[in-house]
């Protein structure tokens, strides 16, 4: 039997090796977490008109997205309620129904059940109105579509929380927001859900040493890092952020555009925008406009501003995850610019990208190494940076001093015990204003001197 | 799947059986360069400068559906030109690949040759289906298939590769990555 305290230490600086390979675990976290939490479903752009659909996934859950006839946007379970095959097997497209190829029941764009064949005839015996396709809840924000199976837990804004307004940085700053490109790219990799949800999180650490052959090739600001030999002022080159419910992102200053080898007109673009940002959210949100940022909106939706990668970490059991990738752009880009984008974007963080493929072995045996009973009795740690960190005059959530450090790794590890150990979304809110007090050091940044 | 319409096949010019001869052992040779990881000189030998090296990302879609077919103004998992290749060369020769440290092994077997004369002297439009294998590391095994579309050009006795467009046969991509050259 799991005892859940001892998965994650009390500041969610260690864990325990089973996190990445227990089977009970694992169901467990379907159940506790991606059953309650909201999900990243598609994004508005992708789905533009009436009968407009996606097939998503939440967790190992089949999902069909579609635009209804009044503009509003519904997600139901792609699994037939007569035998459960599923309805609909297209990625994308424009429906007028959905329709079993099995027995040739019909569902409407809204998932209800409209039609079954022989109906009368034959006795089906079916009350139409109850075996439509299963409603999820499903959200907006800033354009991005989540899904959520539990009426009890949060709306989505209340689930981003302060998150939602680092975000509004660069979803709102400027102009008229972001979308995505799709459709997305899709691979398969062997590790466990977490390995790259932690990563994208908070590990700006790997960067020059991960992938110190693309860095070196490619130039550019991050070059600096490759090898890890540059003498570098990390505490004033960036931040690292968590907040409420695991969500978090490290920024690099002023890097937002670094990896991108065609890259001039995005740094006009950039430089044009960024006054727009000061503008209307504030200086603290402008000095974050131009940053890179590496992030995870919990618990596996995970996106990297300025590199223009977004994806979702699907879990396949614990051992197993599917990729899918798509490109994030400013809406204003003009049409050669979003080109560019989405070129740079495939080029580095693609499926054959030049630092992605940096990452994926890592993944994998940072996954695989704890199949051994005896490797896994050990535990692991996310302790750099810890206390050099804290509650920020400018800013919600935890602040970390620097883009290399382990916080948001803290602050994610410490939310999935919580949820994992919470009995209900209630369980949850009793600690909205508590949750951060495992961060110790509260006047870091009061102390600091430099502190900016 | 869908394929360029281009050449029609009833009136497109087959080359001659001396030539066709030619072009497999061209691929032969490129493929022994690729596994060879003789990168440098496959880039420096063999492909052109204007090259356009293009892998689409496919999404499955009803038959009914009638969007088009991606373009290179779409998602692409590959969509370099020179340039970029010679990065993703370049980075190769590093030192500092660990994912290549021991190397891993890759496989080509291309079959399906089916060649071309176009309207422009000198170009040929190629077709051909590829079968890769990846062993990496102890125990893993990966297999790759698909199609290719090549514009090649004639340059002395030997070819440069001016266009490739890759046709994978699967939708969501098996192995941790796709950084080889097909």
């Amino acid at each position: 039997m799991l005892d859940l305290d001892e998965l994650v230490n009390n500041d969610g600086s260690e864990q325990s090796r089973e996190i990445f390979w227990n089977q009970d675990l694992y169901q467990l976290e379907i159940e506790r977490i991606f059953s309650r939490c909201w999900l990243f479903l598609t994004h508005e752009s992708l789905i533009p008109k009436y009968g407009d659909f996606v097939s998503a996934r939440m967790a190992e859950e089949e999902i069909i997205v579609c635009r209804q006839k009044d503009d509003t946007i519904r997600a139901f379970i792609n699994s037939c309620t007569h035998r459960g095959n599923q309805v609909c097997h297209a990625e994308s497209g424009n429906a007028r129904a959905f329709i079993c190829n099995y027995h040739g029941w019909a569902y409407g764009t809204d998932g209800a059940l409209v039609d079954i064949p022989l109906e009368q005839r034959c006795n089906a015996q079916v009350n139409k109105e109850d075996c439509g396709l299963p409603q999820v809840r499903v959200e907006s924000y800033r354009g991005f579509l989540y899904g959520c199976f539990d009426a009890e837990a949060p709306n989505l804004e209340e689930y981003l929380g302060e998150f939602g307004w680092l975000l509004d940085t660069w979803m709102i700053g400027a102009g008229n927001g972001v979308e995505l490109l799709g459709p997305p790219s899709k691979s398969v990799l062997d590790c466990n859900w977490k390995v790259p949800a932690e990563n994208f999180v908070g590990d700006a650490y790997h960067v020059g040493w991960t992938h110190a052959a693309a860095l070196e090739v490619m130039g550019g600001e991050l070059a600096g890092l490759a090898g890890n030999r540059a003498d570098m002022p990390f505490d004033d080159m960036g931040k690292q952020f968590t907040t409420r419910h695991g969500h978090g992102f490290g920024v690099i200053n002023n890097a937002a555009t670094s990896i991108h080898i065609d890259r001039a007109d995005y740094d006009t673009f950039m430089a044009e925008q960024l006054p727009k940002v000061a503008e209307n959210l504030g200086e603290a949100r402008a000095d974050l406009f131009n940053g890179h940022w590496n992030c995870t909106l919990f618990p596996n939706n995970s996106f990297l501003y300025g590199t223009n990668t977004f994806k979702v970490w699907h879990p396949r059991g614990p051992h197993q995850i599917e990729v899918w990738s798509w490109t994030l752009v400013h809406k204003d880009m003009d049409r050669e610019l979003r080109k560019k984008i989405q070129i740079g974007a495939a080029f580095t963080f693609g499926t054959a990208g030049t630092l992605e493929a940096d990452d994926g072995e890592n993944m994998m045996t940072c996954t695989h190494s704890n199949r051994g009973s005896v490797t896994r009795r050990g535990t692991l740690r996310s302790t750099m940076g810890l206390n050099h960190e804290g509650p920020h005059p400018d800013y919600p959530g935890i602040v970390g001093a620097s883009f290399i450090g382990e916080t948001s790794y803290r602050g994610f590890y410490r939310f999935y015990k919580e949820i994992l150990k919470a009995q209900s979304w209630d369980a949850v809110r009793d600690n909205d204003d508590s949750w951060d007090s495992t961060f110790e050091n509260r006047d870091f940044w009061k102390n600091r001197p430099t502190a900016s | 799947m869908p394929t360029d319409t281009k050449p029609k096949v009833a009136t497109a010019r087959r080359v001659t059986a001396e030539l066709q001869h030619q072009i497999e052992q061209h691929y032969y040779t490129e493929a022994r360069m690729l596994q060879d990881e003789l990168f440098r000189e496959w880039l420096e030998q063999l492909v052109a400068p204007d090259i356009h090296y293009w892998l689409p990302v496919y999404e499955q879609r009803f038959r009914r559906d009638k969007r088009p077919a991606p373009t290179p103004d779409d998602a692409a998992i590959y969509n370099d030109d020179y340039a970029m290749l010679k990065m993703r060369v370049e980075r190769l020769y590093t030192g500092q690949v660990w994912m290549e440290d021991p190397p891993s092994r890759i496989r080509y077997s291309i079959s399906n040759v089916e060649a071309y004369h176009t309207e422009i002297p000198g170009e040929l439009q190629v077709y051909s289906n590829f079968t890769i294998q990846r062993h990496r590391r102890q125990t893993e095994h990966y297999t790759h298939t698909g199609g290719r579309q090549d514009l090649l050009r004639q340059d002395g006795t030997t070819f440069k590769l001016a266009r490739r467009k890759i046709d994978l046969d699967a939708r969501v991509v098996q192995d941790k990555n796709l950084y080889f050259f097909a």
